[in-house]
């Protein structure tokens, strides 16, 4: 079809998210856009969140962190950040979520706010409290197992 | 502003876990609402790691320790969860001397009654939580006795259905009565984990999209902020009463 007129395309603002989740969980691109459209079919509804679209146009997630580029329709940022905040689960295990920053081209987005080096991962036994538990320790971040679950800690809780 | 977290043991992240995100989140300070992951402000313990002694082995460290290591304002606090008001009352009293912060969890027509009406008390934390009512004369108290009521953004961000819906519709209800009587708040996201912690900007989104002002989320954030800084000036040294400070003489002021 014969592409529009510059003053009837869309308007695009892009979110550069930041997601978080349990070093052994993962989270897959199409499991964390489902759980984008259903945040904000719940929060803004049907009409709203056709509004915002929030389609996700990069993802990437190891070792328990992860990006994303999320396409927001311009004017409807704060529904679309709204939305955003009220993604808790993707897939039933709990991610941790923030928009780093709103751009209005995607390039600007990745320039800006995305791809900073993650320290990677290793696993070994540290001490916490007064046992030894298995963990995976990411730069600062410390997530061990305990008896009760998981838990999130620091290397400032494991010297 | 501050946010108020739950802290391991009671949530499944440390309180170095949760000032780590927080900073990174924006925010200059967390109130640590679990007794047992802190020790109290100007205690004589160090920080680092140490045994509970009851075999319940935690890892419990001193909130200045944390603030140098991050840079983020560490607030011990207390949440008293009693079945009744006799209950909490003891608690209040036992509390009250060594946190600075002391918050009760309401959620009980009682409770809700006894809290507000101690001005001993800073916050009356998810009043409506558990089918537990708020009205006009227990705003006014609050305002009377400066008992910050809680807006708990927690089942908003995380629940969802019909338990949602019931949440919300508790949430603008405790919204339009505590706006109306004037009465003080706090905002929380109630975090029980670093994966629940939002930041500032977020939680204004979120309270705008369910009914709130932006400046009365981010003034419900800095609540917390003042709280805590007032309770401090009252322990300090020098501090008698209101507007009433122990101090040196002036020579022929």
């Amino acid at each position: 079809m014969k592409h529009l007129p510059k003053h009837l395309r869309p308007r695009w603002r892009y979110l550069a998210v930041g997601v978080e989740s349990w070093s052994d969980d993962e989270v897959g691109r199409r499991a964390f856009q489902r759980a984008l459209w259903y945040s904000a079919g719940n929060l803004l509804g049907d009409a709203g969140s056709a509004d915002a679209d929030l389609t996700l146009l990069s993802f990437s997630h190891a070792d328990g962190t992860g990006e994303a580029v999320v396409r927001v329709r311009h004017g409807h940022v704060d529904d679309a950040r709204a939305a955003v905040a009220c993604v808790s689960e993707v897939d039933g295990e709990p991610v941790g979520i923030r928009v780093r920053g709103i751009s209005g081209t995607v390039r600007a987005c990745e320039e800006r706010y995305m791809g900073r080096a993650t320290a990677s991962s290793t696993q070994r036994d540290v001490a916490f409290g007064s046992a030894e538990r298995a963990a995976v320790v990411r730069g600062d971040a410390c997530d061990l197992r305990v008896e009760s679950g998981r838990v999130g800690a620091t290397t400032f809780d494991i010297e | 502003m501050y946010e108020a977290v739950h802290a391991y043991p009671d949530g499944a992240a440390t309180v170095a876990r949760h000032a780590a995100t927080a900073a990174r989140h924006g925010y200059d300070g967390v109130v640590v609402r679990t007794r047992d992951a802190l020790d109290a402000a100007g205690s004589d313990h160090d920080g680092g790691v140490e045994d509970g002694g009851d075999g319940h082995e935690n890892p419990v460290s001193a909130p200045a320790a944390i603030r140098e290591e991050y840079g983020i304002d560490v607030v011990d606090a207390v949440e008293i969860d009693a079945d009744d008001p006799t209950s909490a009352s003891g608690a209040v009293g036992n509390y009250r001397s060594d946190r600075t912060a002391l918050c009760v969890v309401g959620g009980d027509d009682a409770l809700n009654r006894f809290a507000v009406e101690q001005a001993r008390i800073d916050a009356l934390v998810r009043p409506m939580s558990d089918g537990g009512d708020f009205n006009h004369v227990l705003a006014k108290a609050a305002r009377d006795n400066g008992v910050h009521v809680e807006f708990d953004f927690g089942p908003a961000l995380r629940a969802t259905g019909g338990k949602r819906v019931r949440a919300l519709a508790d949430l603008r209800k405790l919204r339009e009565i505590v706006s109306d009587c004037d009465a003080p708040y706090v905002v929380s996201a109630n975090a029980r984990s670093h994966h629940q912690l939002r930041a500032p900007c977020e939680l204004v989104a979120v309270g705008e999209a369910v009914g709130f002002d932006a400046e009365t989320v981010r003034e419900g954030l800095r609540a917390w902020g003042d709280l805590a800084e007032r309770n401090r000036e009252r322990r300090s040294e020098g501090f008698i009463q209101p507007g009433v400070r122990r101090g040196r003489y002036e020579e022929d002021g």
